[in-house]
């Protein structure tokens, strides 16, 4: 499937689309898939219950359901007693920043890795595989050593590098895919009209490639935005992120507790919103490109 | 392309994958052969992390519950998101907002997710499920301190959060399942089953394979979730390799960072064994290309 029609080889023969069937879509599974869904939002809305509750009751058991004032005291809490809002500004700092160099130094190496022929790219994309699946640990704790040797332990700068390096190979690898679905006569036809190479990616190749690029982008910022185990290991208090605030308050007091759920809320909501927006686009970016076998 | 060329798009990439992956990971290796401290150098200690971590009953159980709860949950994943992902694919109008509910356990920070999940079933904070399950058995299951209740709390959140990316992934894949193929089988008389045994998930074979590969990776390095849902994990054996790792070389008290790293690349020696049958597929491909 071709990102755009528009830009197809002369060779391809324009076929009219054929007209979807109206299919009725089966209503116990649509009730089961319902369900389904309702039940994976299940600790979502748990959540949300449990930190408008007031602190006496949030915890109660059994929970009490009703009969109370819902209230939003601990998101105030949260936001005049502790330091969410500099961790929530650390988080998205890193993951915007991680996701920006990831896609700048990606870009360029999934595209040469699509268009240079035989064994170099299959080796390299094998490598780019069993990066990926490394346990985290054998490159965080070098890294950790390493940053507090250099004085940078402890920063967004650090913890960004990091993340960049372990999203790398993915980055590569989804991209490289996309890339590979563009025909190889558009490149040649881009340099006989005089385009160099990084003419022919910038001008031609990146506008095909906005949905994959855009896929790959949101993958990677969610990667950066989730990721606990290498900023609990390369963060102290100044560049502390949310996930790793929240795990510092459980088993602590039951305000404690509740501020860690209205942050873990705050830190959802913009990601649920992504995730309703992009979903159209992934499922397309995806059928596009990456994972034709 | 041209050798040069390939070099210039291909080397600030490779720069920082060599510098900040390859580097440390040398790093390790030479850790797990010695006894060493962060910021010090150490001492050449042959083999003794190794054989330290391979005599440890409690790295065997962490192992052998790692390699437990990966082929349970790849197995669920599998086949229950090949079923949502069909459920799915033939859904109307509902399909954006029942695929956007989903996606949001994904799309969850790992930790956050899990720290949600263990308040549905802890009865210290007013859990809903754990009271549901206790009203419909008749008995009151020890999800936190007990072995296999609390095993299968963290299998059923494992495969929470992980169940909508294969869904995604198969969804994708099978928009790709040309409709001529579909036509052509339902016209020679193939039943639903067999539709989907023999002609879908065979044009969907390297997508599936995809996503095994995948979880695989994912849940063999299982740890942000254990911190909540699991606070004894080593007292009742669901314990996983990377906490095992955490708890010898990071926490505060008991740094020994040489086993720590014995331990990594051994779990890397799994991980490889593991994905060896991917691993030997894509060679063969590229060998055909090549």
């Amino acid at each position: 499937m071709m990102p755009s029609t528009a830009t197809a080889p002369a060779t391809r023969v324009v076929v009219p689309a054929p007209k979807r069937r109206r299919r009725r879509a089966n209503p116990t599974a649509a009730i089961l898939l319902i369900l389904l869904a309702v039940l994976m939002l299940a600790p979502f809305i748990w959540t949300a219950l449990s930190v408008t509750k007031p602190t006496d009751v949030a915890f109660a058991n059994p929970p009490v359901l009703s009969g109370y004032t819902p209230t939003l005291e601990a998101f105030k809490n949260l936001w005049e007693t502790t330091y969410f809002a500099e961790y929530l500004v650390n988080t998205a700092v890193v993951a915007v920043i991680s996701t920006v160099v990831a896609l700048v130094l990606g870009i360029p190496a999934a595209y040469a890795l699509s268009r240079f022929p035989g064994y170099v790219s299959a080796i390299l994309l094998l490598l780019a595989l069993v990066f990926r699946s490394l346990p985290r640990f054998a490159v965080v704790l070098p890294m950790y050593d390493i940053s507090r040797a250099l004085g940078i332990y402890d920063t967004n700068f650090a913890l960004a590098a990091a993340l960049v390096a372990i999203n790398q190979p993915f980055s590569i690898w989804l991209l490289r895919n996309f890339f590979a679905e563009i025909p190889k006569e558009l490149d040649e036809a881009a340099m006989i009209d005089g385009c160099t190479r990084w003419g022919t990616l910038r001008r031609i190749m990146i506008p095909l490639m906005r949905p994959g690029i855009l896929t790959a982008g949101v993958f990677v910022f969610l990667f950066a935005f989730q990721e606990y185990l290498t900023a609990l290991v390369l963060t102290d208090t100044a560049s502390k992120t949310v996930p790793v605030f929240i795990t510092t308050q459980l088993g602590q007091t039951l305000p404690m507790l509740q501020q860690a759920g209205a942050a873990a809320m705050l830190l959802t909501l913009p990601v649920i919103a992504i995730s309703f927006i992009a979903q159209k686009y992934l499922v397309a970016g995806l059928s596009d490109g990456s994972v034709k076998g | 392309m041209r050798r040069r060329e390939f070099a210039s798009f291909i080397g600030p990439s490779l720069l920082v994958m060599v510098g900040l992956l390859v580097l440390p990971l040398i790093r390790t290796v030479q850790w797990s052969f010695q006894e060493v401290n962060y910021g010090q150098a150490g001492t050449f200690i042959g083999l003794s992390n190794y054989t330290q971590a391979l005599g440890d009953p409690r790295f065997g159980r962490a192992v052998f519950f790692t390699l437990l709860l990966t082929a349970i949950v790849t197995a669920l994943i599998l086949v229950v998101g090949y079923l949502v992902a069909i459920g799915v694919n033939g859904l109307g109008k509902l399909r954006p907002y029942i695929l956007g509910s989903m996606l949001v356990a994904y799309v969850l920070p790992g930790v956050v997710g899990a720290v949600s999940f263990s308040w549905l079933f802890n009865s210290n904070f007013g859990g809903v499920l754990n009271l549901v399950i206790e009203r419909l058995t008749g008995q009151e299951l020890l999800w936190f301190t007990d072995t296999w209740p609390n095993r299968v709390m963290i299998i059923a959140h494992t495969v929470w959060h992980l169940l909508p990316f294969s869904v995604l992934m198969i969804l994708a894949g099978l928009q790709g399942v040309p409709k001529e193929l579909r036509e052509a089988a339902r016209i020679d008389g193939a039943n639903a089953l067999k539709m989907h045994l023999w002609v879908i998930i065979p044009t969907m074979r390297g997508i599936i394979g995809f996503v095994c590969l995948i979880t695989i990776m994912d849940v063999l390095r299982t740890f942000d979730s254990l911190i909540p849902l699991s606070p004894q994990a080593d007292a009742i054996g669901n314990e996983s390799i990377m906490f095992y790792v955490f708890d010898n070389a990071f926490r505060d008290g008991s740094q020994q960072l040489g086993l720590g790293s014995a331990v990594n690349v051994l779990s890397i020696l799994l991980i490889l064994i593991c994905l060896f049958p991917f691993i030997r597929d894509l060679l063969k491909e590229a060998k055909a290309k090549a």
